[in-house]
């Protein structure tokens, strides 16, 4: 075999699978090192795909060419549309998954990428030479060479596992921790710190009695992930259930309270705030009787369940009594304990917005070892660092997307400007843009960058360049299409407005209104051709939110010479007078690439941006003089 | 959370001219829409480098004050792009409500140091100059801060405060129900936020009216002339208009009808009410006089008792009139003819009242008086630009009313969730130009500490 690439990625999850079929479309030859190809894929958390942000970013992943979708719309058993009633721009698509349908579609999906090859092995060290990572040395010993290096390591750094009082080393899920790699990446000048997550028991669905419990139904019609996808490619559907924790369930969670690590200190990382665990709820909200539990089926051919809410560090014995406190789950055999999981992560503020690390040139990062949670995370950052590890063996100048172009952009920005105290999952308040960067326009924001950098197949070019075609023909339409008080169907119009027809309208002025809609004019168009309801509906949102989206525009123009005002890396913010001694430290520690980007770091005012202006000015002035 | 002030695409304004009374004050505009606010405030576009004398007109054209104007269209003006002056009367007051009527027009209020800022980035300084701009940035940021905190004290801050307070709750829910749609908590549609929004639309009036310098600086305060006859009342009104607009004698009753007089002190606008003599009488038409009179006193926003200040007691009459009007209607007591008793001029503060010796009739203590009057119009003169900090701050809490309103609208008449929260943010990133900046993750705090959020 030979051992010299262009890319290596390091780890099968999510963001390795991205990151290599990244780089692989790219035309860059690349090796996917995992410990364990049966792995690859795995969904080692909720069996779920998507939600509110998240669907955002994986349909982004996927105008960008990327794998998530697809292997969704292949594995999906449940699939909904989450904000139906709150308007476009926050409705996000989330799927129940299959996880073993999930993981062959991954699989079968790395498996025909040409310019891949997969390898098993763990890899042990980082091979480093004059700051520059050129290769990788695994367990038994093998090195490998590449130009780029992509680490995505997840949650196996120093694992650690905690149930009850009882802890261990462990990687995700019953796999293997990944502690040589660990401690060797601690010796490098990197930040690093702890966090936590966690899971709940898996419960046996033989032993559940649904027959008082709520159905959860998928959406109909059925949504599709995939701009490629159709509904076609789902599985057979399954329901959710819904039932509560009650008083009885809290009281044993509290009465054992001391025997839980969070609670006892021996857990010193940091878990997110908006996925608690239930002793955590049970505490912090006292007042309330009662917490959701969503039994989500964990595939087609298995009976084991995840019931979601319920996570858990708390000892085995109470884990079994509270479960079965719980209204169905009275007989619940529990398959797999609930367990809370530390591991290390390096701060992301040390990264470049490529996701290569600062310090070391050739070394990307990506997924949960940069502190963020949820494979939609992990995948955005997957895709993007393969594609600027692929553009670094070029040696060409790396591709990310601002925070007005995608919610990946927002989550780089977020963070290598603010860093995390916590898993970072998305969420669409994080986006300032947030009615620009929609789920149904993911595609005509990204795929012909995507298509131009090369991450984009012909055939998905195709399928876009015939949806754009099919907007701007059915505006054309709608446009050139008048009624006027003498049209055979000027009753129908006149009942759509409410009032007599005075004077003529063509029809795309009248969809303009916030309270008309295309299905309403349908009848008004010459003949029924019948646009999709893909491209309706996009010609909908565009017109109901172009008032909003033109005043976004402008915002963004405004900051626009901010963005593209570089900062030089040299930059010694000391000499700057006027800037305050504490925005100087923040300047120095961060080195913003851009004047944009320093002035979302908390703390810098407008009149420091002013300074810097000024100073750049002057600069450029004085080297002037010199030549 | 981006800053909203993106460089050099904006049309900033300033009052050039330092702060406080002067002859002249100067409003300078700078940027692309300055020939489009020139159109608007002048009513015509003044030939590039020539001066013209015209109307600065506000709200439906009406004139605001007579002055100078004078256009540099770019490259060749002090910033390098389109710049217009006005030059006008330096009355803060006036200078305020023409700058108002320019940013109404689309201009922002400029930052402390951006004038040179841009002068200097468009090549009109050299580079010896870059120091002086950056000391100039700085200096002038640090002195708007602390004009900002003066400006912020009191009521009108426990307001803001309270105000901010309010869409921080109604952001929380907002966002909470859009990103965790799956918790129980859809806020949007149990009409606790509607009623939420009405309340804060309420609490934003109450905020513009304590920030008292709005009306009665730009409606004007009516002040009554009030006090036994005789005392001096019309001698007042005259020395305080500059003309001789009521009938002075020595005859008490001497006026009979129900004086007025619309005066400027410093630019400052009152409406200045001379009353018939207060006392009993038979004759038929004083007793009319002094009918209109306490008609008059009941409207009043302030009364000045005048009394002869040969006589040692005014007590009485003072309770006297206490007595008559509501107690929220301040009285001064002028205590009048010292010019007879060779008094100092002065102005005696007590806890319950305000008591100034004064002589109008050779103009001794006339300009304590004015002070007072001015004090009592909410217009406190300092040294620095406090009152500029404060005209930032009613612009910042208009925009946070607008977008409260179309938020209101979208919410109610459209049920969209998402643009109540878009309307929601800009409110606060409009709002937080006086409180300082609220992150996205300050929000998420906010929600995650107030609901169970997580399955």
């Amino acid at each position: 075999m030979n051992r010299t690439f262009d890319v290596i990625v390091v780890g099968g999850g999510h963001a390795g699978t991205e990151a290599c079929l990244a780089s692989a479309r790219l035309g860059k030859k690349t090796l996917l090192l995992t410990h364990n190809i049966e792995t690859l894929g795995q969904m080692s958390c909720n069996p779920a795909i998507g939600g509110i942000g998240k669907g955002h970013l994986v349909k982004e992943v996927d105008a960008l060419g990327g794998a998530m979708a697809i292997a969704t719309d292949h594995a999906g058993i449940q699939f909904r549309t989450l904000n139906a009633s709150k308007g476009p721009a926050v409705r996000a698509t989330r799927a129940q998954a299959d996880r073993v349908l999930y993981r062959q579609a991954i699989r079968n999906i790395l498996e025909n990428q040409v310019n891949l090859s997969i390898f098993q092995q763990p890899v042990d060290d980082l091979i480093i030479e004059n700051n520059r990572c050129v290769g990788v040395i695994t367990q038994m010993g093998l090195r490998f060479y590449a130009k780029a290096i992509v680490l995505t390591a997840g949650t196996f750094l120093s694992g650690k596992i905690h149930v009850g009082k009882n802890n261990y080393s462990a990687g995700r899920a019953g796999d293997p921790p990944s502690i040589a790699l660990a401690e060797k990446l601690r010796e490098l000048p990197f930040r690093v710190d702890r966090l936590k997550t966690g899971t709940p028991p898996r419960i046996d669905g033989k032993t559940i009695d649904y027959s008082e419990l709520l159905p959860q139904y998928g959406d109909e019609p059925m949504p599709v992930f995939s701009f490629m996808g159709k509904v076609e490619q789902h599985p057979q559907q399954l329901p959710c259930f819904i039932t509560y924790t009650n008083e009885k369930t809290h009281e044993i969670i509290l009465g054992s309270l001391s025997d839980s690590p969070m609670y006892s200190g021996a857990i010193e990382g940091v878990g997110p705030r908006y996925c608690p665990s239930i002793e955590d709820k049970v505490v912090r909200f006292s007042d309330k009787n009662a917490h959701q539990i969503f039994i989500e089926p964990e595939g087609l051919n298995t009976h084991e369940i995840y019931p979601n809410g319920i996570s858990t560090s708390l000892p085995y014995e109470c884990q079994e009594q509270f479960v079965r406190s719980i209204k169905g789950f009275e007989n619940a055999q529990i398959t797999r304990p609930g367990y809370a999981i530390e591991y290390d992560f390096f701060n992301p503020q040390d990264l470049k917005y490529s996701l290569q690390t600062k310090s070391i040139e050739g070394l990307f990062f990506a997924g949960q070892i940069n502190g963020t949670t949820g494979y939609e995370e992990a995948a955005a950052q997957g895709i993007l660092a393969g594609l600027n590890a692929a553009l670094s063996a070029d040696e060409k100048e790396a591709w990310y997307p601002t925070r007005d172009q995608a919610y990946i952009g927002v989550l780089v920005d977020d963070l290598i400007t603010l860093g995390t105290q916590e898993p970072y999952r998305m969420f669409t308040s994080r986006a300032e843009y947030r009615l620009t960067l929609r789920e149904d326009n993911a595609d005509l924001r990204l795929t012909e960058k995507g298509y131009e950098l090369g991450l984009v197949s012909e055939e998905r070019w195709r399928t876009f360049c015939e949806k754009q075609e099919a907007i701007e023909t059915e505006k054309q339409r709608l446009k050139s299409t008048w009624i006027h008080p003498n049209s055979h169907n000027v009753d129908v119009l006149s009942k759509i407005i409410g009032k007599e027809v005075t004077h003529e309208y063509n029809l795309l002025d009248l969809l303009n209104r916030p309270e008309i809609s295309y299905e309403q004019l349908k009848v008004l168009l010459p003949e029924n051709s019948g646009v999709s309801l893909e491209i309706s509906e996009q010609i909908e949102v565009q017109l109901k939110y172009a008032g909003y989206i033109e005043r976004q525009q402008l915002d963004i123009e405004r900051m626009r010479n901010h963005e593209q005002t570089q900062l030089p890396d040299t930059l010694n913010y000391e000499k700057i007078s006027g800037l305050s001694n504490e925005i100087v430290q923040k300047l120095s520690r961060l080195k913003p690439v851009t004047l944009g980007q320093a002035a979302r770091i908390p703390g810098v005012t407008p009149a420091a941006i002013s300074l810097l202006l000024v100073y750049l000015k002057k600069h450029k002035k004085s080297e002037g003089a010199v030549i | 959370m981006i800053s909203s002030d993106g460089f050099q695409k904006d049309t900033i304004a300033a009052i050039a001219t330092a702060p406080g009374r002067s002859s002249v004050g100067i409003i300078r505009i700078s940027g692309k829409k300055t020939r489009l606010i020139a159109e608007k405030i002048l009513g015509k576009l003044p030939e590039p480098r020539t001066v013209e004398y015209l109307s600065f007109q506000g709200e439906g054209k009406a004139s605001l004050d007579m002055g100078i104007a004078l256009f540099f269209p770019e490259p060749n003006s002090l910033t390098g792009e389109d710049v217009l002056e006005l030059q006008g009367h330096g009355s803060p007051v006036v200078l305020d409500m023409v700058l108002r009527h320019v940013l109404k027009c689309g201009a922002r209020m400029a930052r402390p140091g951006e004038f040179s800022e841009r002068a200097f980035l468009n090549d009109k300084m050299d580079l010896a100059q870059a120091e002086a701009v950056a000391d100039l940035i700085e200096s002038g940021s640090e002195q708007a801060a602390r004009s900002a905190l003066r400006s912020l004290q009191g009521e009108f801050s426990k307001r803001i405060e309270i105000l901010l307070e309010q869409i921080i709750q109604i952001r929380m829910f907002v966002e909470a129900a859009i990103d965790f749609p799956e918790e129980e908590i859809d806020f949007l549609n149990d009409g606790q936020i509607k009623n939420q929004l009405s309340e804060i639309l309420k609490q934003l009036k109450g905020i513009y009216t304590s920030a008292n310098q709005g009306v009665l600086l730009k409606e004007g305060m009516t002040v009554v002339i009030a006090g036994e006859p005789n005392a001096g009342k019309s001698t007042l009104l005259n020395q305080l208009s500059g003309r001789e607009s009521a009938i002075v004698t020595s005859i008490p009753g001497t006026t009979r009808d129900v004086m007025r007089e619309y005066i400027q002190i410093d630019g400052l606008p009152l409406h200045i009410i001379d009353t018939a003599g207060l006392r009993e009488t038979e004759d038929d038409i004083e007793k009319e006089g002094i009918k209109r009179a306490w008609c008059e006193i009941e409207k009043a926003d302030l009364i000045l008792l005048v009394v002869d200040g040969q006589k040692k007691e005014f007590q009485k009459a003072y309770e006297e009139l206490r007595k008559k009007v509501h107690e929220k209607v301040p009285v001064t007591v002028l205590r009048n003819k010292i010019d007879l008793t060779t008094e100092e001029p002065a102005i005696i503060e007590t806890q319950n009242k305000v008591v100034i010796s004064i002589s109008a009739k050779t103009g001794i203590g006339i300009e304590l008086l004015k002070q007072h009057l001015k004090t009592q119009m909410g217009y406190v003169e300092t040294p620095d630009d406090s009152f500029i900090a404060r005209r930032r701050h009613l612009e910042a809490l208009e925009q946070t009313e607008k977008a409260l309103l179309r938020g209101q609208e979208q919410l109610l008449e459209r049920k969209a969730g998402e643009l109540l929260a878009e309307e929601l943010r800009i409110a606060q990133q409009s709002l937080s130009q006086i409180t300082g900046e609220f992150t996205n993750e300050d929000l998420l705090t906010k929600i995650f500490s107030s609901f169970c959020i997580g399955k």
